[in-house]
């Protein structure tokens, strides 16, 4: 191992385009460097692929951060897909990504052959994806890797709207984004975040459900204290 | 008629279904079926009489049809063969058969590897991904005929698996191991289930 750490690149959290050199590795040797989505190497280059904010997670792992409306399958991620058939050993489920995913019927906790859950089509599922690569459909799973359910499974009732996927990473953002820590403190209601851009609302009151989804729709390119301000506002109207 | 351009031995051009002689006298060969007491051809060609070996118990001669237009070869159980992936899923790959023992096919033939068939050893936890990618052509040779779609295809020796293939930068990748192949552009090591090549 190097001791001597390697320089990070000038461009660490600005803005990138595809196209971009992120590093030239010419004057680096024996470095490993690891890339996440967005940056390729090109002979004695990284370069960007896609548009978005460069980060670096210290020492050395580089990645683009960009939201777009359609999702790319990346493993261990969270999702809300809707099942579309069902098949002997599988359900196929849509997760917006550019394949249908597939859930093992027995991927549930305490799952057997003769417990399979009877999931018709229309079904909203949350899951984590469990394999995913750019030929091969993506397999789910509902359950945690130590094999508990967790809250994964079937969703019942309340309301799913689509959002882009750098909304979704916003909401499941600790601390807690503003929005939903406005919306927390006046209302009670549920909430399931896809990171594929999808939303789950639920609440006992169906004005407080068009609520909350309204408030976070609108929240995508607030800052901090507009969405608060915004949030204030909508509750205004309700009392 | 005209003689064929393939060489013959000078017997008569016989159709299928023709009667070519008596099962008593003759074994149906390459070519020709029995039915019953009569020996008759099933392809286009011409008549040969192949004498019996010495000292085998049946003394009847062998009636073969040669010489018909090639057909291309047909993939045959135990034959080695070239094929170019298609398709690859959790739990099989499909790929196209180009070669058949060194001779190119004039039809398109579908072959499928299933993932017991990928390698010899711990063939449960095998991984499609780390062992093909569309593209990639492999060595592998015919376990049966299959099914109505595809011939059922094995890599499971040294020799078989993935002889050629593409690295996702475009270069051209070239094997380090008979789990690894490293691309020659970039130098980043992609996981295949290599052909040992001699």
């Amino acid at each position: 191992m190097e001791s001597r750490r390697p320089p990070p690149s000038p461009l660490v959290d600005s803005y990138v385009v595809p196209g971009d050199v992120v590093l030239d590795l010419s004057e680096m040797t024996n470095q490993t460097i690891k890339l996440g989505t967005g940056l390729r190497q090109e002979c004695d280059t990284i370069q960007a692929t896609s548009a978005g904010m460069l980060r670096l997670s210290k020492p050395n792992k580089y990645w683009v951060e960009s939201s777009q409306k359609r999702y790319i399958p990346s493993v261990e991620d969270t999702v809300l897909g809707i099942v579309v058939d069902t098949k002997p050993d599988n359900f196929v489920v849509d997760i917006k990504g550019p394949n249908l995913a597939f859930l093992p019927v027995l991927a549930f906790e305490g799952g057997t052959r003769r417990n399979i859950p009877k999931f018709e089509i229309g079904t909203l599922i949350y899951a984590r994806v469990v394999k995913a690569n750019s030929i091969m459909n993506p397999e789910l799973s509902c359950m945690d890797v130590t094999g508990k359910a967790a809250e994964f499974g079937e969703l019942k009732g309340g309301y799913v709207f689509d959002s882009s996927t750098g909304m979704s990473r916003m909401l499941l953002s600790s601390p807690t984004c503003p929005v939903l820590e406005a919306l927390g403190k006046k209302l009670s209601f549920e909430i399931a975040v896809g990171l594929n851009g999808r939303v789950w609302v639920n609440a006992p009151a169906a004005d407080t459900v068009i609520l909350v989804s309204n408030a976070i729709m609108r929240s995508e390119s607030l800052s901090g204290i507009k969405q608060r301000a915004m949030v204030e506002n909508l509750l205004e109207r309700l009392s | 008629m005209a003689a064929t351009a393939m060489d013959h031995d000078g017997g008569d051009m016989v159709t299928p279904g023709e009667l070519l002689g008596n099962s008593l006298t003759l074994v149906a060969g390459r070519g020709a079926y029995t039915e019953g007491r009569s020996v008759r051809a099933s392809v286009t060609g011409h008549r040969r009489i192949v004498p019996p070996a010495p000292g085998s118990d049946d003394q009847r001669s062998t009636v073969e049809v040669v010489g018909h237009k090639a057909h291309g070869a047909v993939p045959q159980p135990g034959s080695i063969v070239i094929a170019r992936i298609t398709k690859v899923m959790a739990r099989m790959a499909s790929a196209d058969i180009m070669c058949v023992d060194s001779k190119a096919i004039k039809e398109k033939f579908t072959g499928m590897i299933r993932q017991q068939d990928v390698r010899a050893t711990e063939i449960d936890k095998v991984d499609m991904y780390q062992s093909y990618r569309p593209g990639d052509i492999v060595r592998a040779v015919v376990l049966s005929l299959g099914d109505a779609r595809a011939y059922y295809l094995s890599t499971a020796k040294n020799e078989l698996g993935v002889v050629s293939a593409q690295s996702i930068a475009g270069g051209t990748l070239v094997p380090i191991s008979w789990t690894e192949m490293q691309c020659d552009l970039t130098g980043q090591i992609e996981q295949r289930k290599v052909a040992k090549v001699e």
